[in-house]
């Protein structure tokens, strides 16, 4: 052995650190890096624990979550929306965590078997370099003029969550004319991530994602980006956080839910990552450049109904002609 | 077969490490393609063929993987042909090439692609001044560009060894029969060099059915077989394997075939070197060595770029995901060491036991399948190859569908990456094993056991030693390749499990590049120091041109 450094090395390694999580309590979360950082620090200023966080799409970490039932891994969800957590309640336990006090009953999920953190607002995020002369669009009607082709990207609605709620709103909100038109301007991304960025580094004039994503560019002090709530109305959606039936660490995951739900973990989420809290006891705009929620017109929308069409909606979508097809 | 045999410790050996391999290797393959015809829903291969998205993915697969392969041979072949016979001005750059391809993690440089050649990218900005539009990066373009742009290397390394073992006296005598000079060497190297050629080009085409990362960020609205298989893994509201399991299947036979392929070639024609002179290098000065020198330090320095993204991108200070250029911070290197040091210590830790099983079995196999023959090693030689068979992704879906729950669940630990680790990148410490055995004598193990020394103990105390240079710069190349794994254990990892390459996957996805740049920074450090520790203190070849 004392030939192969690497081996020794490797084998010194292996013994002195296997890492042990036993304890600590799990986080699935198909939240962005900073965002769920700012729950670590929050989990660790309250309860003094590190939380593991292990992240994917949310669908993956579901399923996840399913396949592990007989040996449950992960302790705390967080965070989808309550059409795709819908199809997954019997992995959850209902927690009904002290902090709800603060939440609109509204937002709430019945039983409280979910847990709202966060409301996700739609934008139009404009990239002003890239114009060439166009005025910025401030309507969904807009993205219908031809000028538009090819230069607005969305996420995939087969693929994102963000994506569908979009695509579905889209298609209630607009007649079909204008609906069929603004769906052939869209070029449609799988990584819902690519829409901001590709704005961002100038590879599309106009893109459709949620605020979170495309502030958080803004924040960085890109100053030849905007944003804009459709007149319209925009579409919302509220992200819930769950707690897994049978979490290992117990207790230490209740109380992991409500550290998330905290005024001072909300705040830091929105100040880190830009997430509208579900409190109503926050005013955005003394953290962030965001409006209030009451100075947005939002276009309400029935998610039992987006659930249920599910199918058949993605298999329309995809007949119809888009910008990105032409190749 | 005696029954002599069955009291050697070899022959349990041997069984053991069949066990093994068809436990680790053939089963999640089995399940895979079973699970494609007997899986819960609508039949995986009617779906196939009903879906136009997944036709199209596979018929855009295989356009892609042969036009890479086409302009990675146009690359490599002639940069070989020149570094090998001539010297020019900055020869020695392109010495470093086998280095880069190993160095750069794929997602980088799709990145770094991305920030030359994208729609606001430095090219395209400077061409658009002068009324030239690119097409989209997304896209074919962007695809063929960088795929072809890191494989040229594979191409490149095979060609090179092929042409200095090529016995330059044949292309004298050719010459002196009066054949001219180019014509001459044409005719004669040709046919020696070209199934070399034709093995590395068939590589290249296996790694680009295969490519996750690249596909993944560049394909965009370009169906793809790897990047339509992950997503299958992936999606949300997908309940079964059968997708993923079916379309994981099309890749491996894909695969399957071009191996195939490639062993006939091998087999059909075969000119033996008995003893090579390989030339020497000619000089090249003036314009002629400008000439050869310009294009290939070009097709260098731009294999080089994201080496150079990542070094100032890991030093520069950002604000969430806008990159604050010119303001240089050590904030994103004290993350990757103190802030969130995990990924780095997993990457070390999974990558040196994988490194480490997979030397160790790999020795011990090839010396079971070179010296030890028996009715089972065979079959170990055969089952061990198929993991060369199975891209990444293919190779995640298996043991995902296989080793995710029943009496052996893994999902969850550690363990499951280092078994991805290891089944992936085994079989070439086992190549470079037997290819070793091969040139030991029997006759030094021999001479061990008649005088008194027991077989095994024989193994250790005169194979192993003579094994050893080889098994190091195996073990070397085989940490490099493992610490860079991406596409199987990003399917398998678990929580707190995170490597340096899926951190820096998830960073780019998130679009945080400071970050992303420090990790892969240190990723290219981790791969890089072993290799300067074993050439310079050890003075192990670990490239050797052989």
């Amino acid at each position: 052995m004392k030939y192969n450094p690497i081996a020794g090395l490797a084998l010194g390694l292996g013994l002195a650190a296997g890492p042990a999580l036993a304890q600590d309590p799990v986080l699935y979360t198909s939240n962005p890096v900073p965002a769920y950082e700012a729950v670590q620090a929050a989990v660790k200023g309250a309860l003094d624990t590190d939380l593991g966080v292990i992240t994917g799409g949310s669908g993956v970490l579901l399923r996840r979550i399913e396949a592990e039932q007989g040996n449950v891994q992960g302790d705390v969800f967080w965070s989808s929306s309550a059409n795709t957590l819908g199809a997954f309640e019997a992995l959850f336990e209902a927690y009904a965590s002290p902090e709800l006090a603060a939440i609109p009953e509204a937002l709430r999920y019945p039983g409280d078997l979910f847990q709202p953190t966060n409301i996700h607002l739609v934008t139009i995020m404009v990239n002003t370099d890239l114009l060439d002369g166009a005025t910025a669009p401030t309507s969904w009607a807009e993205l219908a003029d031809p000028v538009w082709k090819g230069r607005v990207i969305m996420p995939d609605p087969a693929n994102s969550s963000t994506g569908y709620t979009i695509a579905w709103g889209l298609s209630k909100l607009l007649d079909e004319q204008t609906y069929k038109a603004v769906v052939a301007n869209v070029v449609t991304s799988g990584s819902s991530s690519a829409v901001p960025k590709g704005v961002a580094m100038g590879e599309y004039a106009v893109g459709l994602t949620f605020e979170t994503n495309s502030y958080a560019y803004i924040d960085g002090g890109q100053t030849e980006l905007s944003l804009a709530y459709p007149s319209e109305g925009t579409f919302q959606t509220v992200e819930f956080s769950g707690l897994i039936k049978g979490a290992p660490a117990g207790e230490t995951a209740q109380k992991t839910i409500d550290t998330l739900l905290s005024q001072d973990a909300q705040i830091a989420l929105l100040k880190a990552a830009f997430r509208r809290p579900s409190r109503a006891d926050i005013t955005v705009s003394e953290h962030v450049g965001l409006p209030e929620l009451s100075a947005v017109a939002v276009f309400p929308v029935d998610e039992a109904e987006a659930a249920a069409s599910r199918d058949a909606f993605l298999a329309a979508w995809a007949e119809l002609p888009k910008a990105g097809d032409a190749e | 077969m005696t029954a002599a045999q069955f009291r050697t410790p070899w022959f349990w050996l041997s069984l053991l490490a069949l066990m093994l391999l068809s436990l680790f290797v053939l089963y999640p393959l089995l399940n895979i393609l079973t699970a494609s015809f007997l899986g819960d829903g609508p039949s995986g291969w009617m779906r196939v063929i009903e879906t136009p998205k997944y036709r199209q993915a596979i018929a855009n697969t295989l356009i892609l993987a042969s036009a890479v392969t086409v302009i990675c041979t146009l690359i490599g072949v002639p940069l070989a042909y020149v570094t090998a016979r001539y010297t020019f001005p900055g020869k020695a750059l392109i010495a470093l090439l086998p280095l880069i391809t190993l160095v750069i993690p794929e997602v980088i440089a799709a990145q770094t692609w991305l920030m030359m050649l994208g729609n606001n990218g430095l090219i395209t900005k400077f061409l658009r001044e002068f009324g030239i539009r690119l097409p989209s990066f997304y896209g074919w373009f962007g695809l063929i560009t960088s795929m072809s742009f890191i494989y040229y290397t594979y191409v490149y390394i095979g060609t090179v060894a092929a042409i200095s073992k090529f016995d330059a006296q044949l292309e004298e005598a050719a010459q002196s029969l009066g054949t001219a000079p180019v014509l001459s060497r044409l005719r004669v190297m040709l046919p020696v060099i070209l199934p070399t050629i034709l093995a590395s080009a068939l590589l290249v085409f296996t790694m680009a059915v295969g490519n996750f990362a690249i596909s993944m960020i560049l394909s965009h609205r370009l169906p793809l077989l790897s990047v339509a298989t992950y997503q299958a893994a992936v999606a949300e509201g997908a309940s079964d394997i059968t997708m993923q399991s079916t379309l994981a299947s099309v890749s491996v036979l894909i695969v399957m075939s071009v191996l195939f392929f490639n062993r006939w070639i091998v087999r059909r024609g075969r000119f033996e070197i008995v003893q090579g002179r390989g030339a020497r290098p000619a000089a090249l000065r003036g314009l002629g060595g400008l000439a050869v020198g310009r294009p290939s330090g070009a097709v260098v320095v731009i294999s080089l770029l994201p080496l150079v993204t990542i070094a100032i991108g890991a030093f520069t200070r950002s604000r969430g995901p806008v990159m604050q250029w010119g303001e240089w911070t050590f904030d994103n290197l004290i993350r990757v060491f103190v802030t969130a040091p995990g990924p780095l210590v997993n990457s070390l830790v999974y990558a040196g036991v994988a490194t480490f099983i997979s030397i160790v079995f790999s020795a011990l196999v090839s010396y079971l399948v070179v010296k030890k023959p028996n009715i089972l090693t065979p079959w170990i030689d055969y089952v061990s190859a198929v993991p060369l068979a199975l891209s990444g992704t293919v190779l995640g879906v298996g043991l995902l569908a296989t080793f995710n729950s029943g009496w052996l669940s893994l999902s969850g630990t550690a363990s499951i990456i280092v078994l991805a680790y290891v089944v992936r990148r085994m079989p070439f410490g086992m190549r470079n094993g037997q290819a070793v055995l091969h040139n030991i004598p029997n006759s030094l193990e021999e001479a061990s056991i008649s005088l008194g020394v027991p077989p095994v103990q024989s193994f250790f105390k005169v194979v192993l030693p003579v094994m050893l240079p080889a098994v190091a710069s195996a073990a070397i190349l085989t940490w490099t390749t493992t610490v860079a794994e991406l596409s199987a254990s990003i399917l398998v990892y678990s929580g707190g499990r995170e490597t340096l390459p899926i951190q820096i996957f998830r960073l780019i996805d998130s679009g945080l590049m400071a970050y992303a740049s420090a990790y892969g920074l240190v990723l290219v450090a981790v791969i890089l120091i072993p290799i300067i520790v074993a050439t310079k203190v050890f003075g192990i070849d670990v490239f050797s041109r052989r």
